[in-house]
């Protein structure tokens, strides 16, 4: 008990390689070895200076495990000592009770024997009393029987004596072990006497050899401990110190450190005053604004509140109204039921109804289908008579205009002759040489025209000085036109028949699009020539005015695709324009042109005839004279109109002349009366003038 | 007691109670008396004390304890009076501290260590040891223990009775042959001799472990009579029986009771195959060679570990039995047969039981009239056998030779640690020698010890 609470003292004191049993020992040197194993590389200086002092302990706990080993086996030696002492005692009192056993068998063995030895005696002794009783019992006499008796009870008095001997010798052994149970009691007493007294004797001897042992080992301990503090206390002091000189060190740095960071933190702290001020000022600002909004808004807010109940209010009072239209409604609707009901009992009615008048209007219809018939023959009839007085009429009135054309030529041919004094050159008078209406020209169509745009590819390169002179009334290129054709024929494939193109597709290229040109001609409903230059013109114009908003698009195709086509003139139509431009060109032209071929188709098999030459026809002879002529002739209407005048002044002059002359004459007369010569002078010069201007 | 406790109760635990009867002194308001520590000037005691101290009044009535909280019920147990009946007490109070008082009350040595440190089982083992030494067959009544039984049932572990009274019987007549001699209350000889009936008692003990017995009266002294030490066939054949309803005694000692072959039969026949006994002791008897051979057979009906035998009257035939017995056992390791004699003939039968042993740790041969033919038989059994410990042949006459021959045996043997060869008239040397070979062994033995346990750790 005591070593282990040294052992923990010094393990408390010591945390270290402390001092311990060999044992402890050997574990904590296991465990060293693993830890110093594992912090070799760390500390390689510690771990020497820790072995060295392992070293020294190591001795040291020499010396107090001797001391304990020693004190351990001198202990054991006391015990076992005083252990053998105290058995000596019950080895001794078990010696002597074999002994007495032993001894006690042999007094019994002798006395059995001698018991024996009586009892055979006695035994014999009784037989013969028992026999002499028989030997009695044969005695007549009562003297013999007297004297039987006699002997009888004297052995009887034999026996009792022997017996009697034998009890008092018995009872004399029996005191005597008494006796010796008293001793034996005594002496027993003495040994536990004996007994308690080495059990004292050895408790006092061994507690003070422990206390001794205790001591000594407490010692040794003490030693121990005390140059282990004192060396330990060196090493920590040491250690302290160098503490302490480190913690300074670093406590001044940690000064200087501390200075620093307090004026870096005193410029932090005026920095962040002035931003928190600054923010501060911002945000006090923000603040009032946001406040006044806040103040807007909840005004706001009661404002839309309060419309909001109005509209609420408003909003129900319509619901109710809603339902009431609702009740209304759906009683309407129900009305209206009845009423479509009825409607449709009527609209059967009416059905029925119509299916007769159908039945009777289609009756009508063949009807007047038949006299629709018969006046369409009527009418082809009337049409042949009134095309043959329309002749008649056409070659009377062509007289008529002839004449007054021939006879309007005659004047100014009069007014030239006669009148200007020029040579007249007759103009130009077709018409005069036909007569009867006009025959109906065959239209040149636009398919032709087409095929001859086309066809003029083959020829342009042997007629290239013609080309000027092919221009046609728009003034639009041929070529152009043949280019525009090409790509008409090349976009607009949609509007030709399939079958059609399937059917093409072994035809030569020209062939080819001429054919879709024509397919396409007719779908867009062109059928002159002069409407294909038109709708040439028309792309051309659409390119320059509608297609303006193309122009950069295009531009940078065309400067993209100049290398490629720099003969692609820019006048050319675009072909994305061309389905829009197309679209525009049918809206524009082709609708009146469909009016016109409807009615054309309306007249069915009656020949056609065209007034619009008939105009021109009679405007061409109405205009016989032409406009500068005509011009002449009005200037020179004016001129003889004032000449007239100025004829009729000097006829009313020669008049006046005549009355002057007459009064002149007649002054003259007068005069010659007073003088003859100068009336006559006067006279001469009036005349001459006369002579000059006939008229 | 009772005076005592009543004395003191309102000094230390009611100290209002004092100011109250001390109100006439008028010192009533002092807060300091310098002569009394426990003066306090709470001049009423508060609600809980009084009922706790009710409590306590009148807990023979109406014992009030687990109802109560911890600390009142410290409070009430540590002034309980020791004098309760113990019907109110023993299955109710189960703090150390109150049977602490009730021991150390009544007895005045109390080394409770002994009894595994419960005071309370010290308290009822003692009591119910008492009174059964106390009882008087006939005279007194049998309620007295089987009162006693219900309430000490679960705490009695162990049961050392040290004497047992014989009935009085006729006093007129013994005291015509000695009055003076009968001081005590001791029975005189008569047709009834028996004692105290254990079979009453121990199958209603279920805690039972041990049970030591002597019929015989303790301290008789100069007072002795033969019939102070009879034990009657009917007593042994009552505490056979009573020892084969015990079904959990491991420790049986019968000392000092003139236990002969009969009775040793007798008790023998009905431990045989008892599920727990563990020791048997019937030291100082007068067990001879046909209760050795009833032993024998019990030794390999049971699980002994330790018999004792010694005093007996074991000759060399007993012995052999034991010996046969012991050859085939398996769970015996303490064997004592101290002052029989077995001699040669049993010395050697053993010997030879003990090379094909191989449990027995402790034999105890001492005091047994063998000589220098048994050391030979040992020596050959030292040098076979490996698990014996501790060997005791004193008081043998083995000899010098059959001391070197020990020696000899001995030299081969490394489990021997104790021999006792006291008194054995073996020649020094051969003594010096064999001390030597066993302190070898102690140190080997010590060494190992010491391992196993650093293993451990």
């Amino acid at each position: 008990m005591h070593q282990t609470e040294l052992f923990a003292e010094d393990e408390a004191d010591e945390p270290g390689p402390s001092v311990e049993s060999t044992n402890q020992e050997e574990r904590i040197t296991a465990r060293r070895l693993r830890i110093v194993a594992r912090n070799e590389a760390k500390t390689r200086q510690q771990p020497g200076e820790d072995s060295q002092g392992k070293d020294d302990i190591k001795e040291e706990t020499r010396t107090s495990q001797k001391e304990v080993e020693q004190s351990e086996r001198h202990m054991a030696k006391l015990q076992s000592d005083g252990l053998e002492l105290l058995t000596n005692v019950q080895v001794a009192a078990d010696a002597r009770e074999s002994d007495r056993r032993t001894e006690q068998e042999e007094a019994c063995r002798l006395r059995r024997e001698k018991l024996e030895n009586e009892a055979k005696s006695s035994q014999e002794k009784f037989e013969e009393i028992t026999r002499k009783w028989t030997d009695a019992k044969m005695k007549q006499t009562p003297l013999d029987l007297r004297d039987a008796l006699n002997s009888q009870q004297q052995l009887c008095e034999q026996i009792i004596a022997d017996k009697n001997k034998l009890i008092s010798e018995l009872q004399q052994e029996l005191k005597a072990s008494d006796d010796r149970y008293v001793k034996d009691l005594k002496r027993q007493a003495n040994d536990i006497d004996l007994l308690a007294e080495r059990m004292e004797e050895q408790v006092s001897s061994l507690k003070k050899s422990y206390r001794e042992d205790l001591q000594l080992i407490e010692n040794s301990f003490d030693e121990e401990r005390r140059t282990l503090l004192t060396k330990h206390r060196k090493k920590w002091e040491n250690q302290m110190k160098e503490r302490s000189e480190k913690e300074l060190r670093n406590m001044m740095k940690g000064l200087s450190l501390l200075e620093e960071y307090e004026d870096l933190l005193q410029k932090l702290r005026v920095q962040t005053a002035e931003e928190y001020n600054m923010d501060k000022i911002r945000l006090d600002t923000e603040v009032q604004n946001l406040r006044k909004k806040v103040q807007e808004l909840k005004f706001n807010c009661y404002l839309n509140e309060d419309k909001l109940h109005y509209k609420y209010e408003l909003l129900k009072k319509r619901e109710e109204e809603n339902t009431i239209l609702k009740s209304l409604l759906k009683r309407k609707i129900i009305r209206m039921q009845d009423a479509l009901n009825n409607l449709k009992s009527k609209c059967a009615k009416q059905e029925k109804q119509s299916k007769a008048e159908n039945q009777s209007l289609s009756n009508d219809y063949a009807r007047i289908k038949q006299q629709y018939k018969d006046m369409q023959k009527k009418e082809r009839h009337f049409a042949a008579l009134d095309a043959e007085h329309f002749e008649k009429l056409w070659l009377i009135c062509e007289d008529e205009v002839k004449a007054l054309a021939h006879r309007a030529l005659e004047t100014d041919r009069i007014i030239h002759e006669q009148q200007l004094g020029l040579a007249w050159v007759s103009p130009p008078v077709p018409f005069m040489e036909r007569s009867g209406p006009i025959k109906q020209q065959t239209v040149r169509m636009a398919t032709q025209a087409a095929a001859d745009t086309l066809q003029e590819e083959t020829r342009e390169h042997l007629v290239e000085g013609s080309e000027g002179l092919e221009n046609t009334g728009g003034g639009v290129n041929r070529r152009t036109v043949k280019r525009i054709l090409e790509l008409l024929c090349d976009e607009m494939g949609f509007l030709v028949e399939s079958k059609l193109l399937k059917l093409l597709s072994h035809l030569e290229k020209n062939e080819q699009s001429l054919i879709k040109l024509d397919a396409i001609f007719s779908a867009i409903g062109i059928e002159s020539e002069v409407d294909a230059y038109k709708m040439a013109e028309f792309f051309m114009n659409y390119r320059q005015h509608g297609g303006e908003q193309r122009e950069q698009v295009e531009e940078e195709e065309t400067t993209s695709e100049q290398g490629r086509s720099v003969e692609e003139p820019s006048d050319l139509i675009h072909h994305n324009d061309l389905l829009v431009a197309l679209k525009d060109f049918t809206a524009q032209y082709c609708r009146p042109y469909d009016v016109q071929a409807s009615q054309k188709s309306s007249v069915l098999g009656l020949e056609m005839r065209d007034d619009s030459e008939d105009e021109a026809y009679w405007e061409s002879i109405a205009n016989v004279m032409p406009e500068s002529k005509l011009k002449l002739w009005s200037a020179l209407d004016t001129a003889l109109n004032k000449y007239h005048t100025a004829l009729t002044e000097r006829a009313e002059l020669l008049v006046e002349t005549q009355n002057v002359q007459q009064q002149n004459t007649e002054l003259r007369q007068l005069l010659r009366l007073y003088t003859s010569s100068k009336a006559s002078a006067e006279t001469e010069i009036q005349t001459t003038r006369v002579r000059q201007f006939p008229m | 007691m009772s005076q005592s406790q009543s004395s003191r109760r309102p000094r230390s635990m009611y100290p209002p109670a004092k100011p109250v009867n001390a109100a006439a002194d008028g010192q009533k308001m002092r807060s300091i008396i310098a002569e009394d520590p426990d003066w306090s000037l709470a001049l009423v005691p508060f609600l809980t004390t009084l009922c706790l101290q009710h409590i306590i009044n009148h807990f023979e009535e109406n014992p009030i304890l687990d109802q109560l909280m911890p600390n009142y019920k410290a409070y009430v147990l540590q002034r309980l009076p020791a004098s309760l009946p113990l019907t109110v007490t023993a299955n109710l109070i189960s703090d150390e501290s109150y049977w602490k008082r009730c021991c150390e009350v009544r007895w005045r040595l109390c080394d409770v260590s002994t009894y595994d440190n419960s005071w309370k089982r010290m308290f009822f083992e003692r009591h119910l040891e008492s009174i059964i030494e106390l009882f008087i067959p006939d005279a007194t009544d049998t309620k007295t223990v089987l009162d006693l039984v219900p309430l000490c049932q679960n705490y009695v572990k162990h049961l050392n009775v040290s004497q047992l009274l014989p009935p009085i019987k006729e006093p007129p007549r013994f005291d015509e042959d000695d009055s003076s001699d009968c001081a005590s209350d001791m029975g005189s000889e008569g047709p009834s001799m028996d004692h105290f009936d254990f079979r009453i008692l121990l199958d209603k003990l279920p805690n039972l472990e041990e049970l030591n017995v002597v019929y015989g009266v303790k301290g008789c002294g100069m007072n002795f009579e033969w019939n102070l030490f009879e034990f009657t066939f009917r007593d042994c054949e009552s505490l056979a029986k009573a020892l084969n309803s015990c079904k959990t005694l491991q420790v049986f000692r019968i000392h000092h009771s003139k236990v002969d072959d009969e009775k040793c039969c007798m008790l023998v026949s009905q431990l045989l195959d008892h599920p727990s006994l563990q020791e048997l002791d019937f030291s100082h008897n007068h067990i001879s060679d046909r209760g050795a051979r009833a032993i024998g057979k019990l030794l390999n009906r049971s699980q002994l570990k330790r018999l004792v035998i010694c005093n007996n009257q074991i000759r060399g035939s007993g012995a052999q039995a034991l010996a046969h017995a012991l050859a085939r056992n398996a769970t015996l390791t303490s064997l004592n047969l101290r002052l029989n004699r077995i001699g040669d003939e049993g010395g050697q039968a053993l010997a030879q039981a003990l090379m094909k042993n191989k449990t027995l740790v402790n034999l105890h041969l001492g005091g047994n009239n063998m000589t220098e033919p048994t050391a030979v038989a040992l020596s050959q059994a030292l040098v076979e056998n490996w698990t014996l410990k501790s060997l005791n042949l004193s008081n043998n006459r083995l000899g010098v030779d059959g001391g070197k021959l020990l020696e000899e045996g001995m030299s081969h043997n490394s489990s021997l640690v104790e021999c006792d060869i006291r008194l054995t008239h073996v020649g020094q040397d051969s003594e010096y020698c064999i001390t030597q070979a066993l302190r070898a062994n102690q140190i080997q033995a010590k060494i190992k010890h010491n391992y196993d346990p650093n293993a451990k750790v």
